[in-house]
């Protein structure tokens, strides 16, 4: 596949890898780069023999945010609308992502900084390289922190630490993100690591990926109540499926199930 | 090919009828001729004694995308006159027994006032809903302006037909425009369970409380309450009631033959 500028996409063992490659900005992206991810992180979502998606980037970094140098981003006398930034090029990329019904990887290869940390942590499994900075730049720019990063930090390292990581501009480290639950494993090769845990997403059911999927991410946003509401009605359409019949006679039958998302 | 598909008995089910829009490549834009099918399937249905409850749904992509653009580009004020299009609209209002609409994806303009038309939406969680009228330079024209209004209050229906702006599901659930979010591949199995336990109360006594419940739109408060008890009075005059409450005390499933 291909047709893409800023990114190289390939769709290899029912994997599709998205890497964004602009090493020679450490992957910042400009808006042509931010629809490209959006497109690649479509197109795998299009094609069924893709069950699962991996993001990462080329060179020293794996995102560093929003591309200085895009004139949309530059102040001048009036000042600049950068939530008109947000609203037509970060949003639609962090939701693109977070509504992918398929599971997105990402293999931090290196730094994050800015919007590339909440590219980051948009996605559903993280795999680092060690001692990877993550910088939450924007007070050093006169900004507030965005593209979902106040939603993210603050339910995973709590308030005070979130404040901290904003405020004083400190990085915090791939370790210290691993040890707070946000960074799923530290992998010297994160790329090679994400491939071995995409084979192993590759063979369960692509309704059971989804549904978990979009329940966690629910229920964050949820009473108990409804999350066991929602939590019955999934499995009240997976007890109907094709898939659930199938793992329940592998299970019986003692082999692999062969789930086809139906 | 149809412009819908009337599934009856849906899932072996006696009491439930499922209706389709059916022009998926058009993300089933709500043209003459399928309001025309639409109210026409509706009132089959409507008279068949066995049928209790309708479910009215769209696709994955869509519930319905609004009026047939093509169709009114160059339009004049006499063609949309002419055209009988909004009768077909009015006949909706006709029908006696419960619809749920049971909306996935878009549904925009029409299609918005078309599940508003229903008496219950259900949502899968990536529906959209949507009066996107004022942007390509007209308003919304079934209902758009008055049901929305109703359902969510003035501000929040201004900003929508103002804006054009669409809403997702779970906004439309806080705001009252829904009855219930569902993940989106359960929402028809999800409806189908509200159509049963509907389809399980009193045919008589559920259409006389549709009946009061719409009144509640049409009236003042006095003039409806007023009409919601005369509901309630024959409700009284109703095998149904007797058997209900009979069966209430006996500590039994009541066997209700919608008499």
């Amino acid at each position: 596949m291909s047709g893409f500028t800023y990114l190289n996409y390939k769709e290899e063992n029912h994997t599709a890898f998205i890497s964004i490659n602009r090493p020679e900005v450490y992957n910042a992206l400009n808006i042509d780069a931010k629809m490209e991810v959006i497109a690649a992180i479509r197109e795998a979502n299009k094609n069924p023999a893709v069950r699962s998606i991996i993001l990462t980037g080329e060179g020293k970094a794996f995102c560093t945010g929003q591309d200085l140098n895009d004139r949309s981003v530059q102040a001048n006398n009036g000042g600049v609308d950068l939530g008109h930034t947000l609203q037509t090029e970060w949003n639609p990329l962090i939701n693109a992502i977070r509504d992918s019904k398929k599971i997105v990887i990402a293999a931090i290869n290196g730094v994050c900084a800015g919007a590339g940390i909440s590219v980051a942590i948009a996605c559903d499994l993280l795999i680092s390289k060690k001692e990877v900075k993550f910088v939450g730049a924007f007070s050093k720019l006169g900004l507030a922190p965005d593209a979902g990063s106040t939603y993210t930090f603050v339910r995973a390292l709590g308030y005070q630490k979130t404040m901290e990581f904003f405020l004083l501009g400190n990085p915090l480290t791939s370790d210290e993100l691993h040890q707070q639950g946000m960074i799923n494993s530290l992998a010297d090769n994160p790329l090679e690591a994400a491939t071995e845990m995409a084979k192993t997403l590759n063979k369960l059911s692509p309704l059971t990926m989804e549904m978990i999927k979009k329940n966690i991410k629910a229920s964050l946003d949820s009473t108990f109540s409804e999350s066991m509401e929602r939590e019955m009605m999934s499995q009240r359409f997976l007890g109907n499926s094709a898939d659930y019949k199938e793992g329940l006679s592998a299970f019986l039958a003692k082999r692999e199930p062969q789930f086809k998302g139906e | 090919m149809q412009n819908i598909l009337c599934e009856y008995p849906y899932q072996n089910h006696k009491h439930i009828a499922l209706v389709r829009l059916n022009r998926p490549k058009v993300l089933n834009a709500l043209s003459t001729d399928l309001m025309e099918e639409l109210v026409d399937c509706f009132l089959k249905l409507d008279k068949n004694p066995e049928v209790r409850v309708i479910i009215l749904t769209g696709n994955e992509r869509a519930f319905a995308a609004g009026a047939d653009i093509a169709q009114m580009v160059t339009a004049t004020p006499i063609d949309q006159i002419n055209d009988q299009r909004f009768r077909t609209w009015e006949m909706l209002r006709l029908i006696t027994k419960p619809i749920i609409a049971a909306v996935n994806g878009f549904a925009l303009g029409g299609g918005c006032e078309l599940a508003m038309a229903c008496d219950l939406i259900i949502a899968g969680e990536d529906a959209k809903f949507s009066q996107p009228e004022i942007k390509i330079g007209t308003i919304p024209g079934a209902g758009g302006t008055q049901r929305l209004t109703r359902a969510i209050g003035k501000s929040k229906a201004m900003m929508m037909v103002l804006t054009g702006e669409m809403i997702d599901a779970k906004t439309a659930y806080e705001w009252g425009l829904v009855a219930k979010v569902t993940p989106a591949q359960a929402l028809l199995q999800e409806s189908f369970e509200l159509a049963k336990i509907i389809s399980d109360r009193a045919p008589v006594a559920v259409r006389l409380a549709k009946e009061a419940v719409n009144k509640s739109f049409e009236a003042g408060l006095k003039d409806g309450m007023d009409f919601e008890r005369r509901n309630f009075y024959l409700t009284f005059s109703s095998l149904d009631q007797k058997e209900g409450m009979k069966a209430f005390l006996e500590k039994r499933n009541p066997d209700y033959q919608g008499n």
